[in-house]
């Protein structure tokens, strides 16, 4: 009996765990994962099942375990802080070097978000930073969680965190600007 | 002289560092009143301000834009097959 409603399970909430999964990590082969995963354990715990939610919430719980135990992991991977980043930056009194300065964008920006082209460009700006970066500047969005809630559950300092972050961003918005409005 | 202003107005890197902490922390009041007297001698860094925000929010956009279909039916069949290996 209980084989075959984890069967009937995985036909009836496949989509609807891979589309959350997804949405939370942004990434189609972690997604898919960590859905398989959750089936698993699923299979392993039958017996622990009781009905008291729906199958739906149990599974999806199981899941949640398993994305935040995903940053976990990710999050605590050797850090890749190239301390040059902040010397491609920064001259040693920590002022901007001459030609990575900000320059000026457009009088009006809020519209570049409604640019796909835009839109592109940022997207390869993000891909192109160290995954672990990547999932930094991201964190905030997937987890809908503050600062200290997400260094709480991923175990990091804050300082850490907002320091990856800040060499994340110093990256991505040069690298913005250099394939956006680079004529 | 240039150091006297670091001290007291901040660097432009701990600027950037301090603008960049405010997305997800809550500056202190000194932290606030340093960045804000930094950004009013700095354009370069009144622009980094301007333009890391709106890149906040188009982070947050090509998350929510970017749903990609896969075949869901695929995925089934490899958690049918695991689960009867898992046996």
């Amino acid at each position: 009996m209980k084989d075959k409603d984890l069967t009937v399970w995985v036909n009836e909430f496949t989509k609807d765990l891979y589309k959350w999964a997804y949405y939370k990590t942004s990434s189609v082969q972690t997604a898919e994962d960590l859905v398989q995963e959750t089936f698993l354990v699923a299979a392993q715990k039958m017996d622990s099942f009781k009905g008291d939610s729906s199958p739906k919430t149990w599974l999806f719980a199981i899941l949640n375990h398993k994305i935040i135990d995903h940053y976990r992991k990710s999050v605590h991977k050797p850090l890749a802080m190239e301390a040059n980043t902040i010397s491609a930056f920064f001259d040693v009194d920590g002022s901007w070097q001459q030609e990575k300065r900000p320059k000026e964008w457009e009088d009006d920006e809020t519209h570049l978000l409604d640019d796909s082209d835009f839109q592109k460009v940022l997207q390869k700006c993000l891909d192109a930073l160290p995954e672990q970066w990547n999932m930094c500047v991201k964190l905030k969005f997937l987890t809908e969680k503050s600062g200290e809630e997400i260094c709480q559950e991923l175990g990091i300092a804050p300082t850490n965190y907002w320091q990856i972050v800040h060499r994340a961003k110093l990256q991505l918005r040069n690298c913005v600007e250099n394939n956006w409005f680079k004529d | 002289m240039k150091k006297i202003m670091h001290i007291l107005f901040l660097s432009c890197l701990k600027a950037t560092e301090l603008i960049e902490k405010k997305f997800h922390f809550k500056l202190s009041i000194k932290e606030k009143l340093q960045l804000k007297m930094h950004k009013m001698m700095c354009e370069a860094c009144t622009k980094y301000d301007k333009q890391s925000s709106l890149l906040e929010r188009g982070i947050s956009k090509t998350l929510k834009n970017n749903y990609t279909d896969i075949e869901i039916d695929n995925l089934k069949l490899m958690i049918h097959k695991k689960i009867e290996q898992s046996k």
